[in-house]
Order: structure tokens, then C-alpha cells, then sequence
């Protein structure tokens, strides 16, 4: 990767500083869409933090037995997976849809580790027979991870489209909206992962 | 790997942000996994998430390219948040 | 009009305005029976006003949704419907069903109407909007059935745009949801589930589907805006929708005997289904402010907005009054839920249905582009009586609900339901005479179909 990088940053520096826009890369549409998801997740969060203030005990009881080396390389998968999206727009922007394409598929492949990781983490669950019913943690437990679980999915495929219409020279560097679409969304599903994990996993 | 040293721009911003990214989550999993608890610590857990939240936010999202609200959509939603979780953390502290 | 195919509409939406006005009629009855307790007594008494009140109101919408698809579809398809035969055929089948099972209500007692259509084979009577006889239900089953073989043969043999996929989505939906009509398990919590999947799972999800459709469908003809923008807005509200509907739907588990989980999901979720309706709204405005045309069948528009602004206040603002468990705790069943199911169901389901009624009647009946601007004038005020009384009607509702929780439910010494229906009795009077006056704007937006018919089309400034 490091010989990537080294390869990288010639293209970079030649490239204009960009002057301050009205409005954030992608498509407006997929931000208001991204603003409505992370309204959701926010009452989702402080629910699960309010709901905790009454059940401290409860809740840091379960959260010991959850799997933080999971969680760990979960929230570098998602980081990793943000970072190659970048790389993604970045190699656009110098019209390179290979590498955008490239990019793009290592950061689907990073999204794989996590739902493979997360489900792993449920099959050890769920073979304890530990359900939306077991108590109150693990009912927010399992609902906000599922429920990013499938934004992960939701990502994924977006972040597929975006990636065949790359490979098949659907985007250059004047006309790449899609390519900042789809990447904010995925950031997104990385920025809410990010809170997910210390809330959820950590704080105690 | 003499351009390491002689070129400041070795890494791109994204990269170091990444890399600081990655830094700040082990720390916060190390923190877990030491089962460190208490209210100052937990505040800790949660700046460093809206630390990194915002870090996504400006350089991955690329919002610090971006004037008016726009630029402090994510930020808000992060202040949002960490308000009301720190909030009721320290009800139940 | 661009096929003669689409006239198909035209005789689905008189049949949809002649029960819409049986709707109303039996609402007045029932508003009535609510002061005047023997109104009308023996001979239709409350709980038949009732189930004809609703089940007319599905009834006219499904016959609007259709001849709006009949309408949309080729002319989104740019060729023929598949079979207008079939079309024509299924619309008397459906009516007759209908009038019958209407008719049925109204003369047999409802205990001899399912011993004489056989339910004991088939029990699925006697739950609420599921009131029809089983054989009714096998009938409204294969009408859709014929209905969604139309639609998607002529969508399939022609050009396929967003508009018309997410149109067959919703309608598919509809379809598919029905048939946990026929679903009646014995346990009492899994029959309530799954109740809750026909009407409710219509409402919250697959009809947005179709009212997003529709409404981009007349915002595209008539703002002139490109269709890739409104397509793109189409696709976050439905995903929107899908997210907080389907899983909002929990709100109708909180007291059934569900697992407790259903209390936050149905409170999390819900809480956000006004969202997809406030995306809907920013949009409408949003199109016909970047409108490249000023259309001269204004008063489509203005049903286009008015949907879109009714739509979230009536399924949005007071759908989320009352969503949260903990306050639905001491709502649950009052008259909010009434005030609510009121307006929800005019601002999203009948406005869109006028809404394309009110765009496409003209072309179907020679007009070029609209009707005569006296024609619209009537027509216009038709919208803002029948708009302003249903504010209204949910006003009186929403004070009549909260006054009933807070003495019947929530105060140190609460009172009998009956007690507390007399105390209230003054919203009930005026929600009735708002109802008189809905029925003025009805009869007003008929007449509009009459008048000033042989006058020239209204004109416009072109846009500068």
C-alpha cells in the first residue's frame, strides 16, 4: 500500500486547491437523505443512553460480555473502507476511472469483513439464544447494530452501482457526481459506526 | 524512501487523517478492554468519538470545502448527540 | 391525452366521486348518531354507518389509485394499455361487488350476511375494514389481480420510467398486502399482527409509494421540471418511506400482546415517518418554484400542493402526536386517533386522487390542457372548502381527544366513557356542522365537472 501512496502524491500536489462551495460534494438529494439517517440514529442513540440512565447496573453487566476485539476490527474495517472511498473520489477527480473502480472495490471488499465480523458476533449471540426479549441492552444492542447493519448493506450496494458505472468509464473528472454521492453516503454509514461503537461497546 | 524524508507531503492529509482515525480508535478499544468505567472516563470515550466523527466529516465527507450550513451539518448533528448522551450519562453517574 | 386507451380512467374516477360522496353522507349520519344517539336507529344504526363510512372511503380510493394508474401508465409506457377490455370488464365486476356488499351492510344483519356468504368455510369477517364477505374479498382479489396484469403487461411492452415502477411497487404492494385479509389465525395477538398489515401497512408504506408516484407524475406534467430531478427526489421519499413505515408500524403493537421491543421500535421509527412526507413537501414547492412552465390547469397544481402540505400535516404532524408509546399509552383509541385518521387520509389519499382527477378529467373529456377558468374557480374553492372544514373537523377532533384523555384517562378521578362522550358533546356538534360544510365543498367540486363547459380553455402568461 505504502508504494501506492508514494505513487499517489505526485498526482495530488498538482492538483487545484479548491475554492470554498455552497454545497457538499454528491448530490444535495443524498444529503438531505443522509441528515434524515442521522436524525434516526441520533434519537436511536440517545434513547439507548436515556434508557441506560435507569438500568446502569443492566446494561454495564451486558455490555461486559459483548466482543470488543470484534468491535475493534470492525470500526477499522469501516475506517479503512471511508479512507479507500476517498481514494475513490480523489482517483476520479484526475479522471482515472480504474483506479476509482480499484478503489472502490477495496473499500466493498472492507464492507465484507464487517458484515462477516458482525455476523459472526450474532451467530455467538443468537447461539446463546440471546433475542430482542432477552432485556433491555441487548434489545438495543441488537436493533442499532442491525439497523446499521443494513445501512452497511444499503452502502454496499450503492457503492456497487457507483463502481460498475466506474469501470465501464461512466465518470470523469469534470462530471463525477455520483462517485461523491455514494461516497458520502458510505461515509456516513462510517461516521454513525463511529459513535456506535464506544456508545454501545465502551462507555460504561 | 528518500522521498520519505525529503517530501513533507509523504502522506496525503486523507492518509494521516486515516491514520489518526486508526489511533484513536485503539485507544478507545484499549480503554474498553482495560473494562475502564466511570463518568470522566466515559466523556473521554465519547469526545474522542465526536473527535473522530468530525475528523470524517471535514476530511472524508470533505465539509471543510463547504460554506454555510452545509459545512456544519455533521458537526451539529455530532454537538447534538454528544449533548444529550453526555446528558444522560451524567444523570445516571 | 396521448393514447385513447387512458379514457379508461374516466369511468373509474365517476365511480370514485360517487362513492366518495357516499362516504361523506354515511360520515354525517355517523357524526350525527355521535349526538344524537337513536338517529337513524333501527334502520342504520351506528356500527353499519360506520363500516360503511370506511369501507366505502378504501373502496373509492382503490377505484381513484386505479383509474389513475389506467391514466398514468400509458402515457408513462408511451403505448396502449395492454387490455382496455379488461379494464373495462374488472370496473363493473368491482362496482357491482361493491354496491352489493354496500347494499348487503345496509338490509342484512351483518350475522346472517356471513352465514348466508358461507364465512364459516372461510372465516374472515367481522375485523375492522375487513368487514366484507369472504367471496367479496375473493372478488376485490382477482379485480387486482387483473388490475396489477394489466398495468405491468403495459409497462412491460413499453418504456419503463421510475414513475411508473414505483407506481407498480406501491400497487403490487397493495396487492400483496391484502391478503392477510384472508389470514384470521385464532390467537387473538397474532390475528391483530397481522390485521394491522392490510389497511395500515397500505397507508404507511406501499400507498406512499403510490402517492409519490402519482404526485410526480402531475408535477412533471406541470411544472415541466426534468424528470431526472424529480425522479431522484422520488427515490430518497420512497426509501424514506419504506425505512420509517415499515418498522413504524410497530406503533399499532404497543398494547396487543407483542414483545416489549415493539414499544421502542414502533416509538423510534414512527416518530420518523413524518419525515418522508416534509422531504415531499420541500419537493412539490421546491418543483413548481423551478417550474420551466407555467401550466394553465392550475387548479391541479394547487392539489398537488395542497396534498403535499396536508399529506404532513395530517399523516405527519398528527400521526406523530400521538406515536410515541408513552403518550399513546393514554391516547390509544380516542378521539385523536379519529382527528388524525381524518386528515391524514383526506391530505394524502383523497387530495392526490382529486389531485389527478383534477389533471387528467379535462384531457379525457377534449380538452386540450384544462378546464375553462370558471370551471377552475369553482373548482379552487371547492379545495379550500373541503380543505379548511377537514382542518377544521380535525381541529374539533383533536380538542374533543384531548379533553376525553385527560377525563376519562389521565385526571385524579377519571370518569366513565359514556360521561365523558356527553361533556364533549359541544366538538362533536361543531365537527358535524364542518362536516356539513365538506359536503357543500363536495357538492361545489361536482358541479365544477358541469360548469362552464362550453367556455375556452383558461390561458396563462407564459413564464418570462
Amino acid at each position: 500500500m505504502i508504494i501506492r501512496l508514494i505513487q499517489f502524491q505526485d498526482r495530488e500536489n498538482q492538483m487545484n486547491p479548491m475554492e470554498k462551495s455552497k454545497w457538499p460534494p454528491g448530490d444535495l438529494v443524498i444529503w438531505i437523505f443522509i441528515m434524515a439517517e442521522l436524525l434516526v440514529f441520533g434519537i436511536f442513540f440517545a434513547a439507548y443512553a436515556f434508557t441506560r440512565a435507569n438500568h446502569v447496573e443492566l446494561f454495564n453487566t451486558y455490555q461486559a460480555t459483548l466482543d470488543r476485539n470484534s468491535a475493534l476490527l470492525n470500526t477499522l474495517a469501516l475506517i479503512t473502507s471511508s479512507y479507500f472511498v476517498v481514494r475513490a473520489v480523489a482517483a476520479i477527480k484526475i479522471d482515472d476511472n480504474k483506479r476509482c473502480f480499484q478503489w472502490l472495490l477495496a473499500a466493498l471488499f472492507m464492507g465484507v469483513v464487517f458484515l462477516v465480523i458482525k455476523s459472526i458476533e450474532y451467530q455467538h449471540h443468537f447461539s446463546q439464544g440471546i433475542n430482542l426479549s432477552t432485556n433491555t441492552f441487548y434489545m438495543f444492542y441488537l436493533s442499532l447494530t442491525f439497523f446499521h447493519f443494513l445501512h452497511v448493506v444499503l452502502g454496499m450496494v450503492i457503492l456497487i452501482a457507483v463502481a460498475l458505472k466506474a469501470r465501464a468509464g461512466g465518470y470523469c473528472a469534470q462530471e463525477h457526481t455520483g462517485v461523491e454521492t455514494g461516497a458520502s453516503y458510505w461515509h456516513m454509514v462510517d461516521l454513525v459506526w463511529i459513535v456506535l461503537f464506544p456508545l454501545v461497546y465502551v462507555m460504561k | 524512501m528518500n522521498t520519505m524524508t525529503e517530501n513533507k507531503y509523504f502522506f496525503r492529509p486523507c492518509t494521516w487523517i486515516f491514520l489518526l482515525l486508526v489511533g484513536l480508535t485503539v485507544v478507545t478499544w484499549f480503554i474498553g478492554m482495560k473494562q475502564f468505567s466511570g463518568l470522566q472516563i466515559s466523556l473521554m470515550v465519547l469526545g474522542i468519538a465526536l473527535l473522530k466523527g468530525q475528523l470524517i466529516g471535514d476530511y472524508f465527507m470533505g465539509l471543510r470545502r463547504v460554506s454555510g450550513f452545509w459545512r456544519w451539518a455533521v458537526a451539529i448533528w455530532l454537538l447534538l448527540i454528544g449533548s444529550l448522551i453526555s446528558y444522560a450519562f451524567n444523570i445516571s453517574a | 391525452m396521448k393514447y385513447e386507451s387512458q379514457k379508461v380512467a374516466k369511468l373509474y374516477f365517476i365511480a370514485a366521486i360517487g362513492l366518495f360522496v357516499g362516504q361523506i353522507l354515511f360520515g354525517l349520519i355517523m357524526g350525527m348518531q355521535y349526538v344524537v344517539g337513536d338517529f337513524l336507529f333501527p334502520e342504520i344504526p351506528f356500527n353499519v354507518a360506520r363500516m360503511v363510512h370506511t369501507n366505502l372511503l378504501i373502496v373509492w380510493l382503490l377505484f381513484g389509485f386505479m383509474g389513475a394508474s389506467y391514466y398514468l401508465v400509458p402515457e408513462e409506457a408511451e403505448t396502449e394499455l395492454f387490455a382496455p377490455w379488461l379494464a373495462y370488464l374488472m370496473f363493473w365486476i368491482f362496482l357491482a361487488a361493491g354496491a352489493a356488499t354496500v347494499l348487503a351492510y345496509l338490509l342484512v344483519p351483518y350475522a346472517t350476511l356471513a352465514e348466508v356468504t358461507m364465512n364459516h368455510l372461510l372465516p374472515t369477517m367481522g375485523r375492522e375494514f375487513l368487514e366484507q364477505p369472504t367471496i367479496t374479498k375473493i372478488g376485490i382479489v382477482i379485480v387486482v389481480l387483473a388490475f396489477l396484469f394489466n398495468i405491468g403487461m403495459t409497462i412491460l411492452k413499453g418504456r419503463k420510467t421510475v414513475v411508473s415502477l414505483v407506481l407498480l411497487m406501491g400497487l403490487t404492494g397493495l396487492a400483496v398486502f391484502f391478503l392477510f385479509a384472508f389470514y384470521n389465525p385464532t390467537n387473538l395477538v397474532m390475528d391483530k399482527y397481522y390485521w394491522w398489515w392490510v389497511v395500515h401497512m397500505w397507508v404507511e408504506g406501499v400507498w406512499e409509494l403510490i402517492l409519490g408516484a402519482i404526485l410526480a407524475f402531475i408535477l412533471i406534467k406541470t411544472t415541466g421540471v426534468d424528470r431526472e430531478v424529480i425522479e431522484k427526489w422520488l427515490y430518497i421519499i420512497i426509501a424514506m418511506t419504506l425505512i420509517t413505515g415499515i418498522i413504524g408500524m410497530g406503533h399499532h403493537y404497543y398494547w396487543i400482546g407483542t414483545p416489549e421491543f415493539w414499544q421502542w421500535w414502533g416509538s423510534i421509527f414512527s416518530a420518523l415517518e413524518p419525515i418522508p412526507f416534509f422531504m415531499m413537501t420541500v419537493y412539490a414547492f421546491n418543483m413548481v418554484n423551478r417550474r420551466r412552465r407555467n401550466h394553465p390547469n392550475k387548479v391541479a397544481v394547487l392539489w398537488a400542493l395542497g396534498t403535499a402540505v396536508m399529506a404532513f400535516l395530517g399523516a405527519g404532524v398528527w400521526g406523530f402526536l400521538h406515536t410515541l408509546a408513552p403518550v399513546n399509552y393514554y391516547t390509544h383509541g380516542t378521539q385523536i386517533t379519529a382527528a388524525h385518521g381524518h386528515m391524514a387520509f383526506y391530505g394524502a389519499y383523497v387530495m392526490i386522487v382529486l389531485g389527478m382527477i383534477s389533471y387528467s378529467m379535462p384531457l379525457m373529456r377534449g380538452r386540450e390542457l384544462c378546464n375553462s377558468a370558471r370551471s377552475q374557480t369553482i373548482e379552487m374553492w371547492s379545495f379550500w372548502l373541503m380543505t379548511v372544514s377537514m382542518v377544521f373537523i380535525t381541529l374539533f377532533l383533536t380538542a374533543a381527544g384531548i379533553l376525553q384523555v385527560y377525563l376519562q384517562r389521565f385526571s385524579d378521578n377519571p370518569m366513565d366513557f359514556m360521561v365523558v362522550q356527553d361533556k364533549i358533546a359541544l366538538f362533536y356538534w361543531l365537527r358535524e356542522i364542518t362536516g356539513l360544510i365538506f359536503l357543500i365543498g363536495l357538492i361545489v367540486y361536482i358541479a365544477s365537472f358541469f360548469v362552464g363547459q362550453d367556455e375556452p380553455e383558461a390561458t396563462v402568461e407564459p413564464l418570462k
